[in-house]
């Protein structure tokens, strides 16, 4: 153990590289969980249109304009909606790409796959577009009922889920959780919700000291699939430990100032003209909406 | 109301084991006068943090007596929300563990959680919490989230959310552990600041440089979980064989003190 010993090979190669492992991904995808979350406080600390509203009053009406994209049955009115989404990105300065990305990347794979079906012709009949074959001497193929209905669909989830991005990338955490517990949703709840947000980094933070640990100790490259699962298991199983003794400590540390089981919360919100305004702005543009959907039909 | 001598804190004979199994405390009697600073000596998994927490009614002892200001500790007198109100609003407990302490989504929610929870108003709150936050120099942290805080911004938001309860006794579990050097300075020069101001001090150390401004009487603790010495923090520095029996010190521990004895 005195005796020095480069850790080298002896015959005077630089060593083979290898792959990245499960424990350099876990820490690289903490490290990049923590970034993203504190890159999108950065985004809603920003002086843009939505970061200056009352979080209850945007709330309020980011599920009037989910609701509204939800009953609308004609595309072009929903791409409108989607275009609506787009502006408020902007004057809200969040870049957009991130913005289009973070809707875009998703819809796709989850909601794209639901729709496929609807768009071939022994599901949605109607007039044959993309031509796949005959089966019992009927076309089979896409059909441009079917393409309407899935793009219908697409862009409906995408404006939705624009909508609910504006609200959540605007606002912080804390400040989101404050307006859900003044809209009068279960103050227990809304506690639950913000401990185990706050824990999640403590925890976070616990887990990549342990992976680290772990990689300052192995020198072998490939520890192998057997090993691993042994680690990870045994991490979860510390980490279970842990947080059950950190809940004891948390409830422990809540009566010591008073706590009997009925949660209290400051109230620091104020209506200002600013999200009047903003409500005026959106309930007319819902009643437009709904009135040109109409209007135009399907 | 209790009279001017008696003890704000006391326990007598109170044992504790975790699990029927972990002996944690024997047999300890502690009096606590107001106005006094008193330290909890020993070396680590004696008991003390255990102690702390049976002084602020979180963990009732197996046996033994617990009063506070007079009144008996028990589990139906914590029941009772009078009782409780009362000794929670006078008794706050500043934890080791930060973390564990500060709790909430943002700094301003986590002082006024006291507060709120002893039914104060809420502009009385938001008064006090923006007072408490503007002494002790955080009030720029006050919308912070708990996890953007570094380790001795945690501490101060963890004082503060006992302070702002103004509690006459302040119950310390380890408090310049982990933190730097002026942190560590800042929070010794606030306990004699608040001690000055009247309140009552307990803590639970193993950092013997700080003891004799931190405490006017210390009580030392065994590995046996048993208080085997007690005195001034002078007299306590002054016994080496005392601190070696306690695992305070190593034979080769040198303390830099005036009065701390030379290695025999």
């Amino acid at each position: 153990m005195l005796q020095r010993e480069p850790a080298l090979c002896p015959c005077g190669c630089i060593g083979k590289r290898s792959r990245t492992n499960f424990v350099d991904k876990t820490i690289v995808g903490a490290s990049g969980l923590m970034r993203q979350v504190l890159f999108t406080e950065d985004i809603a600390s920003r002086p843009g249109l939505l970061q200056r509203l009352d979080p209850r009053v945007k709330a309020l009406t980011m599920v009037g304009l989910v609701g509204t994209t939800s009953s609308v049955r004609n595309i072009r009115v929903l791409v409108g909606l989607y275009a609506i989404a787009v502006l408020l990105a902007v004057a809200s300065r969040i870049p957009l790409s991130y913005f289009v990305r973070r809707v875009w990347l998703f819809v796709p794979i989850f909601t794209g796959i639901v729709v496929l079906p609807a768009m071939f012709s022994f599901i949605t009949p109607g007039r044959v577009v993309v031509p796949l074959g005959h089966w019992f001497g009927h076309r089979v193929g896409i059909t441009s009922q079917g393409l309407r209905s899935a793009g219908l669909i697409i862009v409906r989830v995408a404006t939705s889920i624009s909508f609910v991005v504006l609200l959540t990338l605007t606002t912080t955490w804390t400040r989101l959780l404050a307006a859900l517990r003044s809209l009068r949703l279960p103050r227990m709840f809304i506690l639950v919700l913000g401990m185990a947000y706050r824990y999640v980094f403590h925890l976070l933070g616990s887990v990549t000291e342990m992976y680290e640990a772990r990689k300052a100790r192995t020198v072998q490259t490939n520890t192998g699939v057997t090993s691993g699962r042994a680690f990870v298991s045994a991490t979860a199983g510390t980490m279970f430990g842990k947080a059950h003794a950190m809940s004891e400590e948390v409830y422990q540390a809540m009566v010591a100032r008073g706590y009997t089981g009925r949660p209290r919360s400051l109230n620091p919100f104020n209506i200002a003209a600013v999200d009047v305004a903003w409500v005026v702005a959106c309930a007319i543009a819902i009643a437009l909406v709904i009135v040109v959907d109409h209007a135009i039909g399907r | 109301m209790p009279s001017v001598a008696e003890p704000v804190l006391a326990v007598n004979g109170v044992s504790f084991s975790y699990l029927d199994r972990f002996v944690a405390l024997k047999d300890i009697s502690l009096a606590v006068d107001s106005g006094e600073k008193v330290a909890l000596l020993g070396a680590n998994g004696c008991g003390k943090s255990t102690l702390l927490k049976i002084l602020d009614g979180l963990i009732l002892p197996d046996s033994g007596t617990f009063t506070a200001f007079g009144e008996p500790v028990t589990e139906d007198a914590l029941e009772d929300e009078q009782f409780n109100h009362g000794f929670r609003s006078r008794v706050g407990f500043v934890f080791q563990n930060s973390d564990a302490q500060v709790f909430s989504p943002t700094v301003r929610e986590e002082v006024s959680f006291g507060p709120l929870n002893l039914g104060m108003s809420g502009d009385e709150v938001a008064v006090r919490v923006h007072d408490t936050l503007t002494m002790l120099d955080i009030a720029d942290l006050a919308e912070r989230a708990p996890y953007q805080l570094s380790g001795g911004q945690k501490k101060r938001v963890a004082i503060a959310s006992v302070l702002v309860m103004n509690p006459e006794v302040l119950l310390f579990d380890e408090p310049t552990a982990a933190l730097d050097p002026r942190t560590q300075q800042w929070l010794i020069e606030l306990i004699v600041e608040l001690n000055a101001t009247g309140k009552t001090i307990v803590l639970a150390t193993h950092d013997l440089e700080t003891i004799d401004v931190l405490a006017d009487r210390c009580l030392v603790f065994g590995e046996d979980h048993t208080v085997v010495g007690s005195g001034t923090p002078l007299e306590i520095l002054g016994d080496r064989q005392l601190m070696l029996s306690v695992n305070l010190i190593h034979e080769r521990t040198h303390l830099h003190h005036p009065h701390a004895p030379t290695e025999a």
